[in-house]
């Protein structure tokens, strides 16, 4: 296994199969109780549920 | 093995019974998108994962994901204690109450019982990683759906937890798929199951 | 919040930390930013973990010994909530 940080370039990627991309971690959240009850620690996956169009 | 811990992964503090929304969550300790699904499915699918770092998510987000059992577990439990009678039959609830009084029993929130058939092992890496990616996005949606029906905050909370850890596991089970595509030959993933075909070269 | 309460909350947000890096150090083992954030968290959560066992009842057996009555067994059950 090596390290993968810059294996993002996905126009070099084989078709026919799926591809998600590495997360680059660099922070924590700053606040961890906030990021404990929103249920992450990395703001770059804080994706809540809004149930409205506008984000 | 595992070791067992007297708290929750998060808190649930449910004050006001409500057995209509308890019927609607109990989907997800034994429906089809459920916790215990969820973590069935990975821990089984440890054994024919031929690579020590993927086994390694599998075990961990399966673990997780019995600590979420336990967490829904608590939700319906809180939600269905002190429950009279009247509330019973009112709520639609009679039904449930006559096979397991307020016991927690795995069911889908149609009152199918959990089952084995609702999730795979198929023994194939890439495979049961995709499984892994759609299950968490179907956990994903049903907990979606759970908060359109919930108003009420110390019922939400907990909720909006484990919506948020099925996109972070999914994040994982995606760079675990990364790491079995860097093991393949890109030329034709498909040539051959990594797990099973350990035969070397063609003959 | 009673100190019984924030301590176990704490160790909650000290958990959810841990179980958050393993996940991420299971796929980016040679992060050595997040192994660091990883031993840091670990040394505080296991701090506060026996420091509960000792003042209020064990959270795991491991920390269950005792020079009185087994306290294991009448431990609070998680899934009772504040409200029971």
């Amino acid at each position: 296994m090596h390290e993968h940080w810059n294996d993002n370039n996905f126009d070099d990627f084989p078709v026919a199969m799926a591809y998600v991309p590495w997360q680059k971690f660099e922070r924590l959240c700053e606040d961890l109780e906030k990021g404990y009850c929103a249920g992450t620690i990395f703001p770059e996956l804080d994706k809540p549920f809004t149930g409205r169009r506008c984000v | 093995m595992w070791s067992y811990e007297k708290r929750l992964e998060f808190p649930v503090n449910i004050k006001e019974p409500n057995a209509k929304l308890a019927q609607a969550i109990i989907s997800q300790y034994g429906g089809p998108d459920g916790e215990m699904g969820a973590s069935m499915r990975y821990l089984s699918q440890r054994y024919s994962m031929p690579y020590r770092e993927v086994a390694g998510v599998l075990t961990d987000i399966g673990t997780e994901e019995l600590a979420h059992l336990e967490m829904v577990a608590a939700i319906v439990h809180q939600l269905t204690r002190n429950l009279s009678m009247e509330e019973i039959e009112k709520c639609g609830f009679a039904s449930y109450y006559v096979d397991h009084t307020v016991g927690v029993w795995p069911q889908a929130a149609s009152g199918f019982p959990f089952t084995a058939a609702q999730f795979q092992v198929t023994g194939d890496p890439v495979t049961d990683l995709m499984e892994d990616l759609a299950a968490e996005q179907k956990a994903r949606t049903t907990y979606d759906n759970i908060l359109r029906l919930v108003k009420e905050p110390d019922v939400c909370e907990p909720i909006k937890f484990l919506r948020m850890r099925e996109i972070v596991h999914f994040q994982r089970f995606g760079e675990a798929l990364r790491i079995v595509q860097d093991r393949l030959d890109s030329r034709n993933f498909y040539a051959f199951n990594p797990a099973f075909d350990t035969k070397e070269c063609c003959d | 919040m009673g100190e019984k309460e924030q301590l176990l909350r704490d160790i909650g947000i000290a958990d959810f930390v841990l179980t958050e890096l393993v996940l991420y150090l299971d796929t980016h083992p040679f992060d050595r930013n997040a192994q660091e954030y990883f031993n840091h968290y670990n040394r505080i959560k296991l701090q506060m973990e026996k420091e509960f066992s000792q003042k209020y009842y064990p959270l795991n057996t491991r920390y269950a010994e005792s020079s009185k009555e087994w306290r294991w067994g009448a431990a609070p059950l998680p899934w009772e909530g504040e409200c029971a």
